[in-house]
């Protein structure tokens, strides 16, 4: 069996007591060694699902482990980047990474974190306070990979760079991950950002699961097809569009397909923007240690 | 031997103490606020200790004096050209009041960058995902400023009552003056804990740097003016009957002057009679006024201590429940 990075059952949190719920019955396993893009409209649940995985936040309903164990045990093994890139103003960079040292005196390395801030040509001396948007998610990154985590969480890690910079941070990060075997979960709204370098998926929407799996196995359980208008059963339709005689429609494929029409491959926005626009799509839960693949009777 | 050296060497490096870094993360994140701490401590022990040098020079400011001067009494234009006894007298006195306040800004230090700024920016969050749980955070955030708060404030106190020498009232004020009250002893040191506790409990509380120096501002005035309220009632007072109520030395805080009539009845807060000096004057005034006894309740000044302790008391008190409750905050907060 594959060893879990983060496992949650029935997972919900609610703000306040008369407060919605920003995540509800959300189940699923990330095995450990993966690269998981957490993806989802703004105001999903994503921040608060990361926020939950880094021992910030205590679950109102339901459970969540991570790396085996609850998350304020996991605390040293885990890196947290949030979505602001909260420094210390204050400090220089050097400072900042020395204060990365002292608070986790077990495991830092600092040569993983110069290396970092040297390869962006980063004053040392510099107060963080004075840097640009993608200097500091750069001095961010450092410190939550000087940590050497086994598990390393990035809530919107991209969202304030340019393209050039994030493409140059991005390589950074999966270098960093593959040499060490970290699992990295980041959230993103931005497709583009994670075609590449993801090989897991979770997609929430309106606090839920809808998604969730290995990238390849989901891409592979759905096929969009064309055809002329017609009754798709036994097939699961995610979203169907008719245009004149012709339908298009994202299917999760049961049995064999129509004869007289096309069968493509999604592409990875095709298969998020379907889910997205039709949040009463049944969810498609992939456990790649639950085998065959279960999906929840809608 | 040697390798056995530098193997202890790296392991302490690598283990600075139970808080780990913590402290020094403390210090330096929180460097401008430690050097103003230390920057008032030279001033004020600076001050202190130049009082206590034209201490005796005060003294002779006040001097009796004769016009012309005499064998043991020196001319009182002499007497009157001496100004150092001013200079002390503004000097203590500044002390005194920036003791008596300095729990004040302490409390909003600690509501608003020690606390509140860092829940406000993430910066706390970002602490507590390195490898610090949340209480050990706090319990750093806590336990280094009141160390050193806690003894800088001691030094100054001590320093005072030194510079002080026979603390003649004319000169650095009556025991029982509040401002003198609160810099002479622990509850100097007492004051300034709750409002740091305060402080960081209005940090917690707001989670926000402006609304919590706020909050702390006015949780710590109302709790020294509650405490100014209540501070002569901390101690039971002692009652002085017949005439002495009427001639009671300066060193006694006086709360009462009351009388009591011919007919047996006890009138509080009179002050028939107080002043009169001689046998005659004060029988004639009670005839006068149809009064047969005196009395006053008051505090002599053998119950500095015991106010000390019990206003000591009082807020350490204060500091050690609004500490439970900034923990209890936090642990329900964070998993």
């Amino acid at each position: 069996m594959t060893e879990t990075a983060i496992a949650a059952a029935a997972l919900g949190k609610r703000f306040g007591r008369r407060g919605g719920w920003a995540l509800r019955e959300c189940t699923f396993r990330l095995p450990v060694g993966r690269v998981c893009a957490v993806v989802g409209p703004n105001g999903a649940g994503k921040s608060t699902l990361l926020a939950h995985a880094a021992a910030l936040l205590a679950p109102t309903e339901g459970s969540l482990t991570v790396l085996g164990t609850h998350p304020a045990a996991a605390r040293e093994r885990i890196a947290y980047v949030a979505q602001g890139k909260p420094l210390y103003p204050q400090l220089s960079v050097a400072d900042t990474l020395l204060l990365g040292r002292e608070l986790n005196p077990a495991r830092w390395d600092a040569s993983v974190a110069e290396r970092i801030v040297a390869a962006g040509d980063l004053d040392p001396k510099a107060r963080v306070r004075s840097l640009s948007g993608g200097q500091r998610t750069r001095v961010a990154l450092a410190l939550a990979l000087g940590k050497r985590p086994e598990l390393l969480l990035l809530d919107e890690p991209m969202a304030d760079l340019d393209p050039l910079a994030r493409h140059e941070l991005m390589g950074l990060l999966m270098a960093e991950a593959a040499q060490y075997g970290t699992t990295v979960v980041m959230s993103s709204h931005v497709v583009a950002e994670l075609e590449g370098s993801c090989d897991y998926l979770l997609l929430i929407g309106g606090g839920r699961v809808r998604l969730a799996g290995d990238l390849d196995d989901l891409l592979a359980a759905h096929l969009l097809t064309t055809g002329p208008v017609r009754d798709l059963d036994p097939h699961t339709v995610v979203e169907s569009r008719t245009t004149g005689r012709q339908l298009t429609a994202l299917i999760r494929p049961r049995g064999p397909l129509p004869t007289d029409g096309g069968a493509t491959a999604p592409s990875l926005e095709e298969l998020l923007l379907a889910h997205l626009r039709n949040p009463d799509a049944p969810a498609l839960v992939l456990d790649p240690a639950r085998t065959p693949a279960q999906e929840p009777a809608a | 031997m040697s390798a056995l050296t530098a193997r202890g060497t790296v392991a302490r490096a690598n283990d600075s103490g139970a808080f780990g870094g913590l402290p020094w993360t403390v210090l330096r994140l929180h460097r401008t606020a430690l050097l103003l701490w230390g920057a008032l401590l030279l001033a004020v022990v600076g001050t202190l200790i130049w009082m206590y040098a034209i201490g005796a020079d005060a003294r002779a400011g006040l001097s009796a004096c004769a016009t012309p001067a005499t064998d043991t009494l020196p001319s009182c234009s002499d007497v009157e050209a001496i100004n150092t006894d001013e200079t002390y007298g503004i000097g203590i006195g500044l002390v005194d009041t920036a003791l008596s306040y300095l729990t004040f800004p302490v409390a909003a230090w600690a509501g608003a960058a020690l606390i509140g700024r860092e829940l406000e920016s993430g910066t706390a969050e970002l602490a507590w995902t390195q490898s610090v749980t949340p209480v050990r955070w706090l319990t750093a955030k806590l336990a280094v400023p009141a160390a050193l708060i806690a003894t800088g404030t001691t030094l100054i106190v001590l320093l005072n009552v030194w510079a002080r020498r026979d603390d003649n009232p004319d000169l650095v004020g009556d025991w029982y003056n509040p401002d003198v009250f609160l810099s002479t002893g622990p509850a100097a040191v007492a004051h300034v804990l709750a409002g740091l506790t305060l402080g960081a409990l209005a940090g917690l509380v707001t989670r926000k740097a402006l609304p919590a120096a706020g909050v702390a501002f006015a949780a710590t005035l109302v709790l020294y003016n509650v405490v100014d309220w209540f501070r002569t009632s901390l101690w039971p007072t002692d009652t002085v009957t017949g005439r002495a109520a009427l001639h009671l030395p300066r060193s006694s805080q006086v709360l009462e002057h009351g009388a009591v009539t011919t007919t047996g009845e006890r009138i509080g807060n009179n002050l028939a009679c107080v002043g009169y000096d001689n046998a005659t004057d004060i029988k004639n005034c009670m005839a006068r006024s149809g009064l047969s006894d005196f009395w006053a309740t008051r505090h002599p000044e053998s119950h500095f201590w015991p106010l000390q302790f019990m206003e000591t008391g009082v807020l350490l008190a204060v500091a050690a429940l609004s500490t439970a409750a900034a923990f209890r905050l936090l642990r329900r907060r964070t998993p």
